[in-house]
């Protein structure tokens, strides 16, 4: 069983294209996205045109200068503003006229306008209570955001994009390289021999989950290394977690093979599965966003739960118990995706 | 044939053994027909017919690769289903067009397969039967189609086997590869003293290496003997072609002892083909006739009858169609 696990070893170390897909392609993702910075918004350029002494374009002045992103330039000259908006010089003019303020921006740039709209709508609000008299406004509100202050997208991002990348290699590596065997009829091969199958696909199973950890801790080291993603949370059980996991992954992936009647056809199934899989799980955003029917799909998909699973570990730092639905849930499908394999593979068929 | 290389004991048993797949129009198809036969210890049996005949299916069943709808197959006494395990570890298995892992060497697959086994021989040995010690660290890809060959059938024989299953081992190959095979087959059942069970669509083949021959068409067997005992069964089991430059009554050579019947040839420079029964008979006979008869005789060839013959006499078709 040593040597049987030492050669499925080296056979997957020495096959570079799957090597490639299963190191090389979450690493890019998570370089990529750690070179975008998501924190930062974009800055705002104002034209300010009015009479500078009224009291108006005084508490705007104050107002829009208060606000780091917005870069304000006072102009004397109106129509010299609008031809600066024109030709994209400026985003927005602000032009005070006595008590009316005329706002005026460039409607391409769709997000910038809507948050410095927003903004300036806000300030002209607190002029107009200034102005009423009221300074201690009756009604307050507080916003802050929902998860920690510290916590960046790419801190949300990297622990999706481990299990992703777990998920796709083990499915569609695992399915090819099992529908190769099939063609090149190593698995009848194996059947001539008194070994019992079982533990020719223990090997290749044992093989692929080492490959995950090295997987999963060469994109962490990355992401923790190279772009300062913060973890929280127990490093070990994150690994845990993705490790038993890949038991489902490996599982489609044979069930995938015993569809597929050769390694192309493995490929497209396999991917068939894996890419729709990596997006509606909430991979890359919260599946807050999706329709509601969509929604409650996802839900049962298994790369859900080992997504919340993990965030709950090393995003909000909760312990391993707070996760006891979705290890649930992890376990089900364990069991699931092995009857489905089962059903759908047959080492005999080979 | 050698009678102290061929003992009495069975090595292998078939017993009234039958096949059936369903067929894609939905009825069953019969793969194998009531087949039954014996192979004795240190004999090379071959089983010849065209593709789709039923050879490999027969095989894979006595390997114990596939489950028989009905009858019973054995080695060495071993039953192919029930002592599946034992008797796996006694024989040798090389597949029809198999290949070997491809990111593993010649030595780590051997090293691989023989781990498989109760005891294994050594790689180089093994390696060193077929001339491919010096390609030890080799991928099977980096291999020519006769060296590949030659490992898939010393990487059946990692456990020592005593009985060796060739599945159409010298398809695909060149002629000079397809001798280089011939002798090694021929070293492992003389020297080494193995039965080999083998099959092929060569009929020159089966005539060079088996000692019995079972002729198998859409899964029955058709004839079972030696080579020459089956040519020997043909009515006509010689051809003998001449050339000559005389007018001749073909009814007179039909009237030679033993001939079957006279035919016409345009190629090779003869021009009639007589098909006797048996060469020493009529071949005085007609060298007489012909001095007799003042029949000039340029030239003569005297050509056994094949397996091919004995193939198209008892179907009716070409080995090839």
């Amino acid at each position: 069983m040593k040597k049987l696990f030492g050669a499925s070893a080296k056979m997957l170390y020495r096959d570079k294209q799957a090597l490639f897909w299963a190191l090389a392609f979450p690493v890019i993702f998570a370089v990529v996205f750690g070179l975008f910075d998501f924190e930062q918004t974009p800055e705002v350029k104002i034209d300010l045109v009015g009479e500078t002494a009224s009291p108006v374009y005084g508490a705007m002045e104050v107002g829009l200068g208060s606000i780091d992103t917005f870069v304000v330039t006072e102009r004397g000259d109106l129509g010299a503003s609008t031809t600066r908006l024109d030709d994209g010089d400026t985003d927005v003019v602000i032009a005070v006229q006595g008590s009316g303020v005329e706002v005026a921006y460039n409607e391409t740039n769709f997000q910038t306008n809507q948050f410095a709209i927003t903004a300036i709508e806000r300030i002209v609000d607190r002029v107009n209570l200034a102005a009423a008299g009221v300074t201690e406004p009756t009604v307050t509100l507080e916003a802050s955001g929902v998860a920690a202050s510290d916590v960046s997208y790419y801190d949300f991002l990297l622990p999706g994009l481990v299990a992703m990348g777990v998920m796709n290699a083990s499915i569609v590596g695992m399915a090819v390289a099992i529908s190769r065997f099939r063609e090149q009829k190593i698995l009848r091969r194996i059947l001539a021999t008194p070994l019992a199958p079982i533990r020719f696909l223990s090997a290749q199973v044992g093989a692929r989950l080492v490959l995950s950890v090295i997987q999963s801790a060469l994109i962490l080291a990355v992401g923790i290394f190279v772009f300062g993603a913060e973890l929280q949370g127990s490093l070990l059980w994150l690994f845990v977690l993705v490790t038993f996991a890949n038991l489902i992954f490996l599982n489609i992936g044979f069930a995938a093979a015993g569809r597929a009647k050769n390694p192309d056809a493995a490929a497209g199934i396999a991917n068939a599965i894996a890419l729709p899989m990596m997006f509606l799980s909430g991979t890359f955003f919260p599946t807050e966003t999706l329709p509601t029917i969509v929604q409650w799909i996802v839900k049962f998909l298994p790369l859900t739960p080992l997504l919340e699973a993990i965030r709950l570990i090393s995003v909000e730092g909760e312990p391993i118990t707070a996760a006891s639905t979705q290890i649930a849930a992890l376990t089900a499908w364990v069991v699931a995706s092995y009857l489905i394999a089962n059903r759908m593979f047959r080492f005999e068929e080979a | 044939m050698n009678a102290e290389r061929i003992t009495s004991e069975v090595a292998v048993e078939v017993h009234d053994l039958v096949k059936e797949f369903p067929s894609p129009d939905g009825g069953t198809l019969t793969a194998v027909d009531h087949v039954s036969f014996d192979v004795h210890r240190g004999e090379v049996f071959g089983f010849l017919g065209p593709n789709g005949a039923g050879k490999t299916t027969t095989l894979e069943i006595v390997e114990g690769l596939t489950p028989p709808t009905s009858g019973r197959t054995s080695v060495l006494g071993s039953d192919s289903v029930a002592d599946r395990d034992a008797m796996k570890n006694r024989i040798g298995v090389q597949l029809q067009s198999s290949a070997y892992f491809q990111y593993l060497t010649l030595e780590e697959i051997l090293n691989l397969f023989g781990s498989f086994y109760e005891r294994a021989l050594p790689p180089e040995e093994l390696l060193d039967k077929v001339g491919l010690v010096d390609k030890r660290k080799s991928l099977v890809g980096h291999l020519s189609g006769g060296q590949a060959q030659r490992f898939s059938i010393v990487a059946a024989m990692v456990n020592d086997p005593d009985v060796l299953f060739l599945d159409e081992p010298t398809t695909g190959l060149d002629p000079q590869a397809r001798r280089n095979l011939w002798d090694l087959i021929e070293h492992i059942n003389h020297v080494e003293g193995k039965t080999i069970v083998m099959t092929t669509h060569y009929m020159e083949e089966a005539q060079v290496l088996c000692d019995r021959v079972a002729i198998i068409d859409r899964g029955k067997i058709q004839a079972l003997d030696a080579p020459l005992g089956l040519i020997h069964q043909l009515p006509a089991a010689y051809r003998i072609a001449f050339a000559t430059s005389s007018d001749l009554n073909e009814n007179d050579l039909k009237a030679l002892p033993g001939v079957e019947s006279v035919t016409p040839v345009v190629l090779g420079g003869f021009t009639f083909e007589l098909a006797v029964a048996r060469a020493s008979d009529t071949l005085p006979a007609f060298l007489d006739w012909a001095k007799e008869n003042d029949v000039q005789v340029d030239d003569v060839q005297v050509v056994p009858a094949t397996l091919e013959d004995v193939f198209l006499s008892l179907t009716g078709r070409s080995l090839r169609e």
